[in-house]
């Protein structure tokens, strides 16, 4: 059992998808509880998996020295579980929600297979097993984008692949010089540099690590390569922008704490020119993306530029090397995650009961969707990072990292910049619910009250109690986030 | 158990409000009755809770709350303002059904009410400044739907103004204690002092202490931060109006004696500061009141100047060093009395507000004639507030001119110039005298003239009783008070001081004050002087103009004078747009590169700009290029903007466009990257090699 876990988490939801779209079932009850099975049964395994753990699994062998093998560690552990349970409740919501779009079962599949790369790539003990999940990651999610086929779609699917294909060969570069000079690619906490290889050549390995994570960063929305994220978002559906936005990054962030941490090791890095950079980059993006996201009004783009500023919250975490940063930017994952997750569902539940996309039209949105709309705030609240909500804990530790962190003046402008983006999260996220709550006096409501089925309700309502629960029993969730710091340091 | 006492306090208000809002909605009766029932219950268990704590502390707190754990606390001070905080609450609670009786969205109001006063005790009972914080932040936005909770465009424009206020405070709070958590390791208030004193570099403290003060000092109102108030006070409802100035600034009050008290403990320069911007407070806002003609515009400037007052007493103690025993009572007693004096005086508001439903001076004239009760709270209120012997608010004020007086004193035996001080000596005596004439205004307006309209004040004065028997009770008690601890300073005043001292760290008092000699009582009779002559001057004469031969009261402050219209918003706005503008750049920078590429490097003449996906800054680099490749064709140069070619871009289907070009465009953003990836490479191998 503890052999085969692995693999046929990875498999199950690759043979469902490709089940579902070959054998075109007529009932769509049939599908749909094909789906709930296999999103319960990853979740359960994930959870199994976590609690008794598994053995390594050798998948198969390109050459003698490229080997595609599975290994679980705790930050593969972290990132299954929050994949696995955020791509349940997306699931649950689109079950309703893809009732207004066409061809649904390919949709269905393609969100299936995705949740497999996705493990897969959680799961993944070398660099070339984590290259070839997030590559198909990349392949396999564009047609979520797709999806509509609409000629934004398909312009912003093909931003997408890309800037995707782009970031990955430059990941591809790094991954050739660093293989050079490493003893091995496989994942090791502390590093695996060939130190004899080393002096003279620091620079060079400093340079490939730099392109490596610069390109697993497009995933992760990193400035200046993060601008498939408005593009694609507003024309996916919205179960696939909440996965893209909310799980997809993350793959970035895993990507770059794998190269960081486990191959390159910090000590490599810290206090060099890559990580200024890196950080000068981080910051960059966590201010522009808010800013962009205080001027657009469509709420959906508004969400995506969030993102961008969001993930580099977890970057910055990531980035910053040390135990406290690192386990606020962990934190930052799985806040991040639900909050996303939660915000995004809003938005589609949103656009399929009201058609409304814009956010100057959400006036008096209160008094339509009540529960929708406090599920919003709760999420908001929980991004701004307003105490008790779960954004305040993540954002806690990683002013605290930067302050112990001795970089210079990066001490305290990180903290400044994240509150200052901070402030502009407020801006664009709870003005919708001061207009949504408080229309004005003689504002005339219109349509009835509707929050829509349990099928979309629920998972929203779900995510937006964790926000709020997450944050006041957080400490759970602390000690998690600390000894996965404390194994990769 | 008596932890468990603490937690009741701050957590059973959440509780009942969650309750409070089902059950209005099925009976307004009902939840009347319940909110008024958690009020009084609520007032009980902290008057149970200080008979507890006796002399002592009581503890409590739930670890592991946001991973940084909650603690409380109940000492002296604390079980003051708790007590204070209950009493008010239980008041404005009592009163509101009568004011609400006709307003929408109760059941909204009470919940966030019951949540506020939940998260305001949580504030006051708070040990360290991070559960201080937590309480803080739940309380701006609970308390922003009061602001909100009329909905009109006034409403809504103060609140947003509230909340925006509130938020920029609560980071920049959250700032301080960022730098205060990591370089002292602590941010316990009862062990900050030493912490603070061991650590060397005064500098990062001071940085930490002015976020702290910028955060805390938004809530009170403190200049220039204190733009808030006065819109947001007259549109509130009034029971909101009287939490909102007579506990919600004292929870910012509390927050900065918090910090005055541990981190910067007889700190000069820190006291200086405070002093400074107490100062301009005191005055500015006792200008605004004499120029107001909305009763709750008044009241609310009023309440500004108050905190100024307040302010100065926290800084003076910081000033005063070891010697601020004077200082600190003062200041805690005006916290305590002003809190008092905006719950009677509000609540006054409220009556006329629910009869009349108007505010303007002009309106409500001769309302209270012939209105016995409401008579006596507004003339307790008024005279306390501005400071007559015999009422409360002469003992405090006494108190904190006595600490100015002391300074100055000490200076002058030192040989030091004491010019500064002197000035604020008389500006506190003038401050007191204009305190004066704008309640006389009020006074006069209310309960002395008639109104022009015969019709209207025939109406006016039919409305008799005004307010129901539970009102009249809520209003006549604080109101009595009053009179209580004035008539009593040493058996009232004093001892509250008393119980204040040790959380204040003030030093032993040298001698008992004497409030009733001649020394003390000459500040006040100053004050009467000034008032005596600006009322029949200033507000007769320049604040009252003939309208249809008729005298009436004319706002005579110029629209532009107004700090949020004229200098806050346009800042922000200039400000905003400017970032936004350099983030659009910034963020449109690596597509308009990709563009510029893949037209040099393909001389792409079939991808034009025209994406609906990009934004405006990739247009135009892709507009450029076009001409310019039009021009190296030797083609005739179209600069006109709206042509054909726009037209004719937009006009073409992508999808073919795309699917055409799908491999190059491919390949040339591929290129690209691999041309920054070799570029970083050369890079590297030229800084290798030199």
């Amino acid at each position: 059992m503890k052999h085969f876990c692995m693999p046929v988490l990875i498999a199950l939801p690759v043979l469902a998808g490709i089940v579902l779209a070959a054998a075109r079932m007529r009932r769509r009850t049939c599908k749909l509880w094909l789906m709930t099975a296999v999103f319960a049964v990853e979740a359960a395994g994930v959870v199994w998996l976590a609690l008794n753990g598994a053995d390594d699994v050798t998948l198969f062998r390109l050459t003698d020295t490229l080997v595609i093998s599975l290994s679980l560690d705790r930050l593969g552990k972290l990132f299954a579980l929050v994949f696995s349970f955020a791509w349940m409740l997306v699931g649950i919501f689109s079950f309703r929600y893809m009732t207004h779009e066409k061809r649904e079962d390919l949709f269905f599949s393609f969100f299936l297979i995705c949740e497999g790369m996705l493990l897969g790539a959680c799961f993944a003990a070398n660099l070339i097993s984590l290259y070839l999940f997030y590559e198909m990651v990349s392949l396999l999610s564009m047609p979520l984008v797709l999806h509509s086929l609409t000629r934004e779609a398909v312009a912003a699917a093909l931003k997408y692949l890309f800037y995707s294909v782009g970031g990955a060969f430059l990941a591809l570069f790094g991954l050739f010089v660093l293989s050079r000079y490493c003893t091995t690619l496989t994942f090791t906490p502390g590093g695996t540099l060939d130190l004899a290889a080393l002096p003279g050549k620091e620079n060079l390995v400093r340079a490939a690590a730099f392109c490596s994570i610069l390109g697993f960063g497009v995933k992760a929305g990193l400035f200046p390569l993060h601008a498939w994220l408005p593009t694609a978002h507003p024309v996916a559906p919205a179960p696939a922008s909440a996965v893209l936005s909310g799980i997809i990054t993350k793959i970035g962030v895993i990507a770059s704490i794998r190269m960081i941490y486990c191959i390159t090791g910090t000590q490599l890095l810290a206090g060099s020119w890559v990580q200024q950079t890196l950080l000068v980059l981080s910051l960059i993006s966590v201010f522009m993306g808010s800013m962009m996201a205080l001027r657009e009004t469509v709420f959906k783009k508004r969400l995506a530029y969030s993102t961008v500023s969001q993930v580099s919250y977890v970057l910055t975490g990531v980035f910053l090397m040390n135990e406290q940063a690192l386990t606020g930017g962990l934190l930052h994952v799985v806040f991040h995650a639900s909050i996303k997750v939660c915000l995004f569902l809003t938005a589609g539940s949103i656009i399929y009961h009201t058609g409304k996309t814009n956010v100057t039209d959400y006036r008096g949105l209160g008094k339509q969707m009540p529960l929708t709309l406090w599920c919003f705030t709760f999420a908001s609240l929980a991004l701004v990072g307003i105490p008790p909500f779960s954004g305040f804990v993540s954002k806690w530790y990683l002013a605290a990292g930067a302050l112990g962190s001795g970089l210079g003046a990066f001490t305290w402008v990180i903290p400044a910049v994240l509150l200052i983006s901070a402030l502009l999260t407020a801006g664009y996220l709870i003005t919708i619910t001061a207009i949504g709550f408080f229309p004005g006096k003689d504002f005339v409501v219109r349509g009835k009250r509707c929050d829509g089925s349990v099928l979309m309700w629920g998972p929203i309502a779900a995510l937006a109690l964790f926000c709020l629960l997450a944050g006041v029993f957080s400490g759970v969730l602390v000690d998690l986030a600390r000894s996965v710091a404390q194994s990769l340091m | 158990m008596n932890d468990n006492l603490l937690l009741f306090i701050v957590f059973f208000p959440f509780i009942a409000g969650l309750l409070a809002y089902p059950l209005g909605k099925a009976s307004n009766r009902a939840r009347n009755v319940w909110v008024g029932l958690v009020s009084i219950a609520e007032f009980a268990v902290t008057v149970y809770a200080c008979v507890q704590a006796g002399s002592g502390t009581l503890h409590a707190g739930w670890q592991g709350f946001c991973s940084l754990g909650l603690r409380f606390e109940m000492d002296g001070f604390r079980r003051v303002y708790c007590v204070v905080l209950a009493f008010m609450w239980m008041m404005t609670l009592l009163y509101s059904p009568e004011y609400f009786a006709h307003h929408h969205h109760r059941s909204r109001y009470y919940l966030f009410n019951l949540f506020t006063l939940g998260a305001t005790a949580g504030m006051f009972l708070a040990q360290d400044l991070c559960t201080a914080f937590v309480f803080f932040e739940i309380m701006s936005f609970t308390s922003y739907t009061w602001v909100v909770q009329e909905e009109t465009p006034e409403a809504i424009r103060a609140a947003n103004t509230y909340l925006g206020i509130c938020i920029i405070g609560g980071l920049t709070a959250l700032m301080g204690l960022f730098l205060l958590q990591h370089h002292l390791g602590t941010l316990e208030i009862s062990r900050l002092y030493e912490a603070a004193a061991a650590f060397e570099n005064k500098t990062v403290l001071y940085w930490a202490g002015a976020c702290l003060l910028f955060g805390f000092g938004a809530k009170a109102g403190m200049f220039p931060l204190h733009i808030w108030l006065p819109k947001a006070h007259p549109v509130a409802p009034a029971p909101a109006s009287a939490l909102l100035s007579g506990i919600l600034t004292k929870a910012g009050v509390f927050g900065i004696l918090a910090v005055t008290c541990s981190v910067f403990r007889y700190d000069p320069a820190w006291g200086r500061v405070i002093l400074v911007l107490g100062t301009v407070t005191m005055v500015l806002g006792a200008l605004l009141a004499l120029v107001g003609v909305n009763l709750k515009r008044v009241l609310a400037c009023s309440s500004l100047s108050q905190i100024g007052f307040i302010l100065v007493g926290v800084g003076m103690m910081g000033l005063l060093g070891e010697h601020n025993a004077l200082a600190g009572r003062g200041a805690l007693l005006h916290m305590v009395n002003h809190s008092t004096f905006k719950l009677v005086l509000f609540m006054v508001a409220g009556v006329v507000f629910m009869n009349t439903h108007k505010l303007e001076l002009n309106d409500i004239r001769g309302f209270g004639r012939g209105k016995p009760l409401l008579h006596f709270c507004y003339l307790m209120g008024a005279l306390g507030i501005g400071g007559i012997p015999l009422w409360s608010g002469y003992v405090s004020k006494t108190l904190l001119h006595e600490s100015i007086v002391e300074y100055a004193a000490e200076l002058a035996a030192h040989g030091l110039p004491a010019g500064g001080i002197h000035a604020v000596e008389w500006l506190f005596l003038f401050t007191g005298g204009l305190t004066l004439t704008y309640m006389t205004k009020l006074y006069v307006a209310l309960f002395w003239e008639k109104n022009p309209d015969a019709k209207l004040q025939a109406a006016y004065d039919r409305k008799r009783p005004c307010m129901n028997p539970v009102s009249r009770f809520a209003l006549g008690v604080p109101a009595a008070a009053i009179l209580v601890m004035g008539l009593l300073p040493n058996a009232v005043m004093d001892r509250i001081a008393d119980v204040g001292t040790d959380f204040l760290h003030l030093g032993p008092m040298e001698h008992a004050v004497h409030y009733f000699t001649w020394t003390n009582l000459k500040g006040a009779v100053i004050c009467i002087v000034i008032a005596a002559v600006l009322y029949p001057l200033v507000v007769r004469r320049l604040l009252m103009r003939t309208q249809n031969g008729v005298r009436v009261y004319v706002n005579v402050l110029p629209t532009w004078m107004d700090l949020e219209d004229s200098v806050y918003r346009p800042f922000f706005r200039v400000l905003f747009r400017f970032l936004g503008n350099v983030a659009h750049c910034v963020c449109d920078a690596l597509d308009a590169v990709v563009l510029l590429l893949h037209k040099l490097i393909f001389f792409a003449k079939d991808v034009k700009s025209d994406d609906s996906t990009s934004r405006s800054l990739v247009y135009r680099t892709g507009r450029l290029l076009d001409r310019v490749c039009a021009a190296c064709r030797g083609e005739p140069l179209a600069w006109d903007e709206e042509g054909p070619h726009a037209e004719h871009m937009v006009e073409r289907a992508a999808v073919r466009r795309y699917r055409e070009s799908l491999i190059t465009s491919a390949m040339s953003f591929a290129l690209l990257l691999m041309v920054m990836a070799l570029a970083a490479a050369l890079i590297y191998l030229l800084i290798r090699n030199t």
